[in-house]
């Protein structure tokens, strides 16, 4: 079997954001990039798959900050093949997806996996617009799956906790909420020999020539403290307030 | 003249059949001798063999004086050195009379005899009394059941009995009480039957001449019968050393010998070619020949057992069972002789893996790496070493729990074990009514590697607040290095993320090596000894004190004074990291009495102190699983000191929190204050 994982770097939310000077995006100039959290949930089911039955796991993105580190960290974790898609300029999702569409047309895949979202545009699009592209069929939030000879069980998450499956053929492209387990952890010692032992393959964007589909007019910080009240002072006092406030409200 | 006759009254081919035994047993002994050695042969190469002349005195000593068996166990060390000494007599003189006998007779030359073979007599006399003793004070003192020669396992496994190692005890104590015993019968009947006029210098011999005499059998056939008595299980015995615990005469003396000051202390690097493959110990072939013999060295004295917090805490780890399972593997796959008298698995299905399979990963995962094992084993093992190299195998196999999982990756990504922005390092400097420098850019005395806790932790931002404080109102020029710190890696180490542990030790050198500064102080013994003991080798070489040492210098050197005596009545709990590992013990004291603090010490305390199980990345570990937690069992011990000791002191931000914790979950609250030295020099300065 082989599967393809479509992964992208997202700024650190650990870190202080800035909205840039058009107001439109946030500063990307000293942004730190770390692995889109939903991009390695989809490696994981992957890798996980390839540990259960065996599988070639190809994590492919986009060229763009720090993204060899992630490629490099998808290998040290058990990926077996690198790509990286270089000359894309534009970073919507509609291009994203026309871009990875163009490099997967000529490989072999059964399946894609992907983040069902990430958390710099929360468009939670790529799978949907990729396997519209690719014509293949498609469900999204995953939180399980199974396959089998060409056809594969898959476990969506409803509201209120409620599970439906879905059973489909493959290819298949798929965007996955979580995977079975928690996403591995990488040693610092496996990173370093995958960096000396794995090659990133490059491959050129070709022809997007995609409308980008919406984008951001205005990009602000929302105003803190309206509607909300701020308590100061010592622990104690912090307490009492509560407890008044609490009282206030008859809850008691 | 005096002497006495060698095979007494025997025909000369009775002679030649003791010959031919003594021989037999021999070669048992040279081939189990030469399986035992060419296990140790296959062994990964260790760096052992400088200061050769220096190692062999050293482990001479320790033989000498019993010193590390008499450690806190006066009766075991006491009972231990009447044996040890009484054999080695022994030994010696029936040395000197194969010497005479087998040798020296050919050359009409004679020793014993005359006045030397009187003095010869009597020695030998009262050492073998003695070696009676200490063998009667161990089988008493094994009736009594101490918890640490219980040989239950840890684990609780029920497939695997050690029946074979009550059986060596059993076998090892009896040939040796009889062999004792029946000399003396020996010496007795002939003394019986010849009464030489010098009989009085075997004061022993002649005690047992009278019972000879009064038993009514005739002395030359109880001399008969016994001499053959003896000298069957003395050749027994010989042939049974190196299949048996009494092997561990000769092993551990290797052991101490070989064994590295620094074991456990700085941890063994890993090869760059042995990086390329893997970073822990995946097959028996991985063990250094150092560990084989660590193994084997193992009398199951059990003092690292009942010393160890994890088993203190009910965890399935005891680092006896470490060591004895890997002797049990290493022995089993690689053709020793050293567990005919070993423990056996009746459950068929062998595990295939090392880290999490021979040894569980439960095991691997519970050790606080506070080295209280390392520190109480008297012959010299380095189970802390072995145990981190297990777990970097587990580490490379991604094999812990989540909570570890992430704070690796934090300290991975922002150089912090709390997942916070580097950035944000230094934010607890924003309540200080001064500015500290940043000794990237200006030169300072000082360097203060203020550490993870001691940085993030919200419980411990106001004792780095005083700590600055302390340092300001004296006047000492010192400075931190802002987000240019990192964890310093201790624990990264120790949990086997030796990758990870690397690339934080180069980064922190690389910014301390750039800093103008002459010294550094920390108030973290954690970091205290890794960059005192582990960074010289990645090429970082500081003097370093923690600060409790900084601040007794400045004691006497009268830039700290204490005007306001403090009238607490305390306890002092001695870090791991600072008392065990590094010995520092007076500072931390010497500092609470310079204050006018009275300081009990609780029953386990310097570099036996018990661990708070923080250590080792156990902080970012799950400890819910636990029977009771090490910090709690130490609160305990606190409070069973009594006599109005109710301040708790620690010198560590780790122990901080560890026991403001165990004092809320055990309903300590009230009964015992937990506080830092520095809280105590801040009040006794004048706050």
């Amino acid at each position: 079997m082989n599967i393809i994982v479509p992964i992208k770097q997202v700024p650190d939310l650990v870190e202080e954001l800035e909205i840039n000077s058009d107001g439109t995006d946030l500063d990307r100039e000293w942004l730190k990039m770390k692995l889109n959290e939903f991009d390695d949930h989809a490696l994981e089911e992957a890798l996980l798959m390839k540990d259960d039955s065996g599988a070639t796991v190809t994590a492919i993105a986009l060229d763009g900050d720090d993204i060899d580190k992630a490629l490099y960290a998808a290998a040290a974790k058990g990926a077996d093949k690198l790509v990286k898609i270089t000359g894309v300029s534009g970073n919507s999702t509609h291009e994203a997806a026309k871009a990875m569409a163009n490099a997967i047309q000529g490989m072999e895949y059964d399946i894609i996996m992907t983040g069902v979202q990430s958390v710099d545009d929360r468009d939670g699009q790529l799978a949907v617009i990729l396997a519209h592209y690719l014509g293949n069929s498609h469900v999204s939030v995953v939180t399980g799956m199974q396959a089998s000879g060409g056809s594969v069980t898959v476990q969506k998450e409803y509201g209120a906790g409620m599970v439906a499956e879905f059973e489909a053929s493959t290819p298949i492209v798929l965007g996955i909420q979580a995977a079975r387990e928690t996403p591995r952890y990488v040693p610092v010692a496996k990173v370093r020999r995958a960096q000396k032992s794995s090659t990133i393959e490059e491959v050129a964007a070709g022809d997007i020539g995609v409308d980008a589909g919406s984008s951001v007019s205005k990009m602000y910080k929302p105003d803190t403290g309206a509607g909300a009240e701020m308590i100061g002072g010592s622990a104690e006092d912090q307490a009492n307030k509560i407890m008044e406030l609490l009282t206030q409200k008859g809850i008691k | 003249m005096e002497t006495r006759e060698i095979f007494r009254n025997f025909p000369f081919l009775m002679q030649m059949a003791f010959y031919v035994i003594a021989i037999g047993s021999m070669a048992v002994f040279a081939y189990g001798f030469f399986r035992r050695y060419k296990k140790y042969r296959q062994g990964r190469d260790a760096e052992r063999f400088n200061n050769i002349i220096a190692r062999f005195a050293k482990a001479a000593a320790i033989m000498a004086s019993n010193r590390t068996i008499f450690k806190r166990d006066w009766y075991a060390g006491f009972a231990h050195s009447l044996i040890m000494w009484g054999f080695v007599i022994l030994l010696i003189g029936t040395g000197l009379v194969a010497l005479d006998h087998d040798f020296l007779r050919f050359f009409d030359v004679q020793l014993l005899k005359g006045p030397f073979y009187l003095g010869f007599s009597a020695v030998l006399d009262i050492f073998g009394l003695l070696f009676i003793i200490g063998l009667v004070m161990m089988m008493v003192r094994r009736k009594s059941k101490p918890a640490q020669l219980d040989y239950t396992r840890a684990d609780k496994s029920e497939t695997i009995s050690r029946k074979g190692y009550s059986t060596d005890d059993m076998i090892f104590m009896w040939l040796l009480l009889l062999i004792g015993i029946t000399g003396f019968v020996i010496e007795g009947a002939r003394i019986a039957a010849d009464r030489p006029a010098w009989e009085m210098w075997s004061p022993v011999g002649v005690g047992f001449a009278s019972l000879v005499d009064m038993s009514g059998i005739s002395a030359n056939n109880v001399h008969m019968y016994t001499w053959w008595f003896h000298a069957v299980m003395v050749m027994f015995f010989i042939a049974y050393i190196p299949y048996s615990k009494a092997m561990h005469m000769l092993v551990d003396y290797a052991n101490l010998m070989f064994k590295d000051d620094m074991a456990a202390i700085k941890l063994p690097r890993v090869s760059e070619e042995r990086q390329e493959v893997a970073m822990g110990y995946q097959k028996v072939e991985d063990f250094t020949w150092k560990e084989l013999l660590d193994f084997d060295a193992c009398t199951k004295c059990g003092r690292c057992h009942v010393s160890c917090p994890a088993q203190n805490a009910g965890t399935p780890l005891s680092p006896r069972d470490i060591i004895l399972d890997l002797r049990t593997l290493v022995d089993g796959s690689s053709g020793g002789v050293a567990e005919w008298f070993g423990q056996s698995d009746s459950n068929e299905k062998k595990p295939k893996k090392l880290a999490g399979g021979v040894i569980s990963k439960e095991a691997l995962w519970s050790c606080t790496s506070c080295m209280a094992c390392v520190e109480a084993c008297p012959v010299g093992i380095e189970h802390l070493t072995t145990i981190v190299n297990l777990r970097r195998d587990l580490v490379e196999e991604g094999d812990m729990e989540d909570m570890l999982q992430d704070t690796l990756a934090n300290i991975g990504d922002y150089g912090n074990s709390f997942g916070q922005s580097e950035r944000m390092r230094a934010k607890w400097t924003s309540g200080l009514d001064f500015k500290i420098k940043d000794v990237r850019k200006e030169e300072a005395d000082f360097l203060w590697f203020v550490g993870d806790y001691a940085s993030y932790d919200a419980r411990i931002q106001g004792l780095s607040r005083k700590m600055a404080s302390i340092f300001n109102k004296m006047g000492i020029d010192f400075g931190i290095l802002y987000d240019g710190e990192k964890n310093a890696g201790n624990d990264v180490r120790r949990v086997g993320e030796e990758g990870l542990y690397e690339m934080l030790a180069e980064d922190n050198i690389e910014v301390l090596n750039k800093a103008k500064f002459k010294e550094i102080f920390t108030t973290d013994p954690h970091s205290y000894n890794t960059i005192k003991n582990e960074y010289p080798e990645f090429g970082g070489d500081y003097s370093i004190y923690h600060y409790t040492g900084l601040l007794i210098r400045l004691f006497n050197e009268g830039k700290l004074k204490f005007p306001n005596q403090l009238n607490y009545k305390v306890t002092y709990h001695d870090p791991c990291y600072l008392g065990r590992y590094n010995g520092e013990v007076e500072a931390p004291r010497l500092l609470l009495e310079a204050m006018g603090v009275t300081m009990v010490d609780m029953p386990r305390c310097k570099e036996n102190s018990f661990c708070c199980g923080a250590g080792g990345g156990r902080i970012w570990m799950d400890d819910s699983k636990m029977d009771t937690r090490p910090s709690e069992i130490r609160i305990e011990e606190a409070l069973g000191i009594g006599d109005g000791v109710d301040h708790f002191i620690v010198a560590c931000p780790k122990d901080y929190a560890m026991f403001t914790d165990a004092v809320k979950t055990s309903g300590s609250e009230g009964k015992m204050h937990v506080k830092d030295i520095i809280e105590l020099v801040d009040e006794a300065m004048g706050g």
